[in-house]
């Protein structure tokens, strides 16, 4: 790949809830400051892999890793691994927009607040940077003590990438971000992730192959060849090769929609 | 028959029987009043001395009792089950024990009251050495209601999205946080209306306040430590072993004023619920 280092590294990675894997042996290099998309059909376990890049995964009983990941070379799963850092530097964007029921301005203070930030000056600042960030400051700088939970399911959304920004992070993983929303703000989110992928590393889990050719630099095609089987990679590549010449059959006929 | 008409007789059915619960309520209601009211607004009553040996007395320092009890009480047990309900809903893995108990807490739900009026006359009255008081009133009222609270605690600490709580988490917050910031505030409305019908129970409890508080008083209790005597107790009292004249009064009066009470505290408890939703953003319908 390109000389600009790698932020997060996938080695081997196997996943299982209980008896059940899930992933199998999945390597994959997320580089510094680009899109790294994740396709495939459903249940393939692209989002079973981005929770395994800030731990989320932790949250289910019974659910174990084997294999390495690590965040500027350390591993993320080692011993003695501060997971609440871990959330902090790799932040989450989900599926259904998640604003918490507080106002709008406290949805994008809460991070900033856990990690005692107090002074009211400070405060708004980040709030204003980070709604700002998220595209949004115009559109709720006039009611940010509003509920965030009575905006339009878009800027819920972008509500939820300042929140995220608000903590500061380095990584940040959308899981299918815009499934719950309009074309309009799918637009919005989606220029708003070619302007941050100046500062940030970001992966994005997505079913629309449209918006992978459009906003990644690299793509990894996942599939589970059999009902029950797990998860696996069967290409990543950059985006332009995975569109224009993949070199697995299988790749191409999902690219083409032939299936899935 | 078509649809149509089923569906219309359907309709009167159901109808119907929503008119009859109704109606029955309104006949107790009306009931009650009718034969009480007048003597429960009037001052002399309601806020006056009860007398042993003479007619007119009132029942102020009962109505105390029955506020302070319920207090004190809710006190006791609101902090134990919602604790409780944190670790069941929060922190307990689901599985055999988890559902042993729930299984424990239903059947001490439905253990009758006098049951627990004899635990609390043993243990607190008697073993403790506390005599006739509040305090083992508000004891062994929490036992009898901490099923109760601790299940509707949970129930409303489980309604509370999932996505919240994955938001937090990811944003580096702890689980103890999690529950702290953005769980209970969600939950904290159900909470509070799940008090209402506990509140209600121990401001109409007779079988345990006649074992742990005490019956008759004269003077408004100030100590947890104090005998008191609780209107619904002092009811049956007044009715059963009293020697005054107008025991009929003081009966019919007091269930007004009982009434009145558990009115006014279950509307007061909404009305708190709405506004701490409202002031906290929740959307939450009651």
């Amino acid at each position: 790949m390109n000389g600009n280092g790698h932020k997060m590294q996938v080695k081997n990675l196997s996943m299982y809830y209980e008896d059940f894997k899930a992933l199998e042996d999945i390597s994959l290099d997320f580089p510094s400051r680009r899109i790294t998309a994740l396709i495939g059909p459903s249940g393939c376990g692209k989002s079973t892999l981005v929770r395994c890049l800030n731990r989320m995964n932790d949250l289910i009983e019974g659910s174990r890793t084997e294999g390495e990941i690590t965040l500027d070379g350390q591993n993320i799963n080692g011993p003695g691994y501060d997971v609440i850092s871990l959330r902090r530097r790799v932040g989450m964007v989900f599926q259904r927009p998640n604003p918490f029921p507080k106002s709008i301005y406290e949805n994008v203070a809460y991070g900033p607040r856990l990690a005692g930030t107090k002074d009211k000056e400070k405060l708004d600042f980040i709030v204003e940077d980070s709604l700002k960030k998220a595209a949004l400051w115009d559109e709720v700088k006039k009611i940010l003590r509003e509920s965030g939970q009575k905006l339009s399911g878009g800027q819920q959304q972008r509500l939820c990438i300042a929140r995220v920004m608000a903590v500061k992070p380095e990584v940040i993983l959308f899981d299918e971000p815009c499934s719950a929303i309009d074309p309009i703000s799918t637009q919005k989110i989606e220029d708003l992730m070619a302007e941050l992928k100046k500062n940030y590393t970001m992966v994005i889990v997505t079913h629309n192959m449209q918006q992978a050719a459009r906003v990644s630099d690299y793509t990894a095609f996942m599939l589970v060849q059999e009902q029950g089987e797990p998860g696996r990679i069967i290409e990543f590549d950059d985006t332009n090769t995975i569109f224009t010449n993949p070199s697995d059959k299988r790749t191409e006929n999902y690219i083409t929609g032939r299936f899935g | 028959m078509d649809a149509r008409k089923r569906d219309r007789i359907a309709t009167i059915v159901f109808w119907g029987i929503g008119l009859v619960t109704l109606g029955i309520l309104a006949f107790i209601i009306i009931e009650i009043f009718g034969r009480g009211l007048i003597t429960a607004l009037s001052p002399s009553f309601f806020s006056g001395k009860p007398e042993a040996k003479q007619v007119g007395g009132g029942i102020g320092p009962m109505i105390v009792s029955s506020l302070y009890l319920a207090a004190l009480s809710m006190l006791i047990a609101l902090p134990v089950s919602i604790g409780a309900a944190i670790h069941m809903a929060e922190y307990a893995r689901e599985g055999r024990f988890n559902n042993f108990i729930r299984f424990c807490l239903d059947s001490l739900a439905t253990l009758p009251s006098i049951v627990f009026g004899i635990f609390g006359l043993t243990l607190f009255v008697i073993t403790f050495r506390w005599s006739y008081c509040l305090l083992a009133g508000a004891f062994t009222l929490a036992l009898l209601n901490l099923p109760i609270l601790l299940r509707g605690a949970e129930e409303s600490i489980k309604l509370v999205p999932q996505t919240y709580r994955e938001a937090s988490m990811s944003l580096g917050a702890s689980r103890w946080t999690t529950i702290k910031r953005v769980v209970l505030p969600s939950a904290m409305p159900g909470i509070i209306t799940g008090t209402v019908l506990p509140v209600g129970r121990i401001m109409g409890e007779s079988a345990v306040v006649i074992f742990t508080t005490g019956l008759f008083i004269r003077t408004i209790p100030l100590s947890p430590f104090d005998p008191a005597a609780p209107l619904a107790g002092y009811i049956w009292y007044a009715q059963t072993e009293a020697t005054v004249l107008d025991y009929r009064k003081i009966v019919n009066g007091g269930a007004a004023i009982l009434l009145i009470l558990v009115f006014l505290i279950n509307f007061a408890a909404r009305r708190f619920a709405r506004f701490y939703a409202k002031r906290k953003q929740l959307e939450v319908k009651f």
